[in-house]
């Protein structure tokens, strides 16, 4: 785990209402998130993302455990995703074009986002945001994958007030793909 | 190899190539499948890994051959070797993890221990044993052959296989104008992408080897997006020229031809000399097989040269296989080339390409389909192209239109008759019965 380190330090003791606008805040735009999502509404989506978007899931690999730093990928190697905004906004072209036979009919999904926790990030005005997700993913007549994983994403405040996904590095928890793809985004 | 006492049948009666017309028993029969294991898998050379995964002794990659689980390990004398990955005593797997470096393979279960050579090293409590019992008996099971060609690691649990160069037959022209395009040789970019599909692994080999024409149709979405207008082709009337070859051996490759033939990625494209190609692969490759295109080595390795992807079908069952896809690029390549490589690929032809999840959505519907009684043996057409191969002075071997189920048929002879010929263990099963 070493490329994403959950510094799990104890919660405060103290909760202040900033904490709390906080936290609601950032759950709130997970849940608008994940609506936009299963409402298959994706080019309202990526606009839930900053123009320097990273957006990086990589692979998840079996490891002895004296080798567990190699066991998520790195950046540069292999990955599930591995984009900016323009690449995701050319996966959700591919979409609108009519002709995405993968997801015609479309598939129903469900993204349920929880276990969100929220702190300071490395520059100021951006947060670092730790979230576990279930994706289940319904198709045709009764084929059903479920993604589950964690997501850790730097928020950034925007000068409108409004927060802002910078970065996103999804784990996947799973080693092989338990699907024949991912058609949806996580 | 243990005896085989499974009955096999006789194929020959779902096909009849020379009209172009298979039995779509073959791709869902439990009978057929345990067969084509034994006779299909089992004699062929079968890939296992790049070269570039063992940097030093003691690396090692574990996969399957079949469904046998295998490691691939580089011993102290950085020859590679690969076992079954199953311990002598009880058959538990001695070998969990995906890849690393090691200097002994121990089973968890009672502690026999391998080294990198396959050698059983320890057995705990050994003063229990009898008296005749030989460690060096009792080694990892060997595969019989293993030899790389440019780069790519190939192995056969057959003794009595032809040598490796010898089976790639007449494809490895077509095959070097992926991994010959430099003189020092390709690699892999850091992973394996691995993922499950609802189909039989000939469904995917076969397209492979033998299918452009699902191009225009298939995959006209993610024409559409890389299309510079960002409008595309209209699915229906592209006529792309270009050839498609069949081996003899069951390998295929089919290649749009083009006289400024290019690789996709931008920085890919620029970092190439094309003279220098021209010069090192000859013109007839380099407006054709190198770029845009995809073939199929017999039976289950499969790749595309202008995405830099290798991958392997492993079969997991008559209506499953898993895809193991490796992303390789030239070793001399800057990291900003090879990197836009490993992007490209991922893009297009990772489990989330814009390529690869339609992909996905026929093999698995065309299994779908065939689980009743009377769609499960409908006869399929594969006649396109049928009368129209040739040898056309320009590209080796028998080459047809770019349209066309050639390789197909090919792919599906071999399997036919590999299927009807019992395997070396078979023939000496039967020198052992009394």
């Amino acid at each position: 785990m070493s490329s994403h380190p959950l510094e799990s330090t104890a919660p405060p003791a103290v909760v202040s209402d900033d904490d709390i606008r906080l936290h609601f805040e950032v759950q709130r735009l997970y849940a608008v998130e994940a609506q936009l999502l299963d409402q298959h509404r994706y080019a309202d989506w990526l606009e839930l993302f900053a123009d320097d978007l990273h957006y990086w899931a990589p692979v998840r690999t079996n490891r002895l455990r004296r080798q567990q730093a190699l066991a998520d990928g790195s950046p540069g190697e292999v990955a599930i995703f591995d984009e900016t905004k323009a690449s995701l906004a050319w996966r959700i072209r591919r979409f609108d074009s009519g002709m995405a036979w993968a997801e015609d009919p479309p598939s129903r999904t469900r993204h349920l986002i929880t276990n969100v926790t929220v702190r300071a990030g490395d520059e100021s005005g951006e947060y670092l945001a730790e979230s576990a997700f279930l994706c289940y993913r319904n198709r045709l007549e009764r084929e059903v994958d479920i993604y589950a994983g964690g997501r850790t994403d730097v928020l950034r405040r925007t000068e409108d007030g409004g927060l802002l996904i910078a970065r996103r590095t999804i784990l996947l928890d799973q080693n092989v793909l338990l699907a024949k793809n991912i058609s949806t985004f996580l | 190899m243990q005896r085989h006492r499974e009955p096999s049948v006789d194929v020959g009666a779902y096909f009849d190539l020379d009209r172009g017309l298979i039995d779509r028993t073959i791709f869902g029969d439990p009978g057929l499948y345990r067969q084509e294991l034994r006779r299909v898998f089992a004699p062929s050379w079968l890939f296992l890994a790049h070269e570039s995964q063992f940097g030093k002794p003691g690396d090692f990659f574990t996969t399957y051959m079949g469904e046998d689980p295998v490691i691939v390990t580089m011993g102290k004398d950085r020859r590679l070797r690969a076992f079954l990955n199953a311990c002598r005593h009880r058959g538990m797997r001695v070998c969990r993890a995906d890849a690393g470096a090691t200097k002994a393979f121990t089973c968890s279960y009672h502690g026999w221990a391998y080294d990198t050579s396959g050698k059983l090293i320890n057995v705990p409590n050994g003063e229990d044993y009898p008296a005749h019992f030989d460690q060096d008996q009792w080694g990892l099971i060997e595969v019989a052959q293993l030899d790389t060609y440019k780069g790519l690691v190939f192995a056969t649990w057959n003794p009595e296989a032809p040598p490796l160069r010898e089976a790639l037959g007449g494809l490895a022209w077509y095959l070097d104008a992926m991994l010959d395009r430099d003189p020092e040789g390709t690699e892999v970019v850091g992973g394996v992408h691995k993922w499950v599909l609802e189909g039989n692994w000939k469904l995917a080999a076969e397209q492979f080897a033998s299918d452009w024409y699902h191009v225009n149709i298939s995959h006209a979405s993610a024409l559409m997006v890389m299309s510079p207008t960002g409008k595309g082709p209209k699915a229906d009337i592209v006529q792309t020229p270009g050839r498609q070859y069949t081996d003899p051996l069951g390998h295929g490759h089919g290649f749009p031809t083009h006289p400024k033939s290019r690789f996709d990625d931008r920085v890919v494209h620029e970092h190439y000399d094309y003279e220098a190609l021209r010069e090192r692969l000859g013109d007839a490759r380099v407006e054709g097989p190198m770029t845009t295109g995809h073939g199929t080595v017999f039976p289950n390795f499969s790749y595309l040269p202008v995405n830099g992807s290798i991958r392997v079908w492993h079969p997991k069952g008559p209506d499953k296989m898993e895809v193991w896809a490796w992303t390789i690029v030239d070793k001399s390549m800057p990291d900003e080339v090879k990197n836009a490589q490993r992007i490209y690929n991922l893009r297009t032809f990772g489990p989330t390409g814009i390529f690869e999840q339609d992909d996905g959505e026929n093999w698995s519907e065309c299994q779908a389909t065939a689980h009743g009684f009377v769609s499960g043996s409908m006869t399929l057409n594969y006649q396109m192209g049928l009368g129209l191969q040739t040898e056309d002075g320009i590209h080796p071997g028998t080459t047809g239109r770019l349209y066309s189920d050639g390789a197909a048929r090919g792919f599906y002879a071999r399997w036919r008759d590999l299927m009807n010929t019992p395997a070396w263990h078979e023939q000496k099963n039967e020198e052992d019965t009394p």
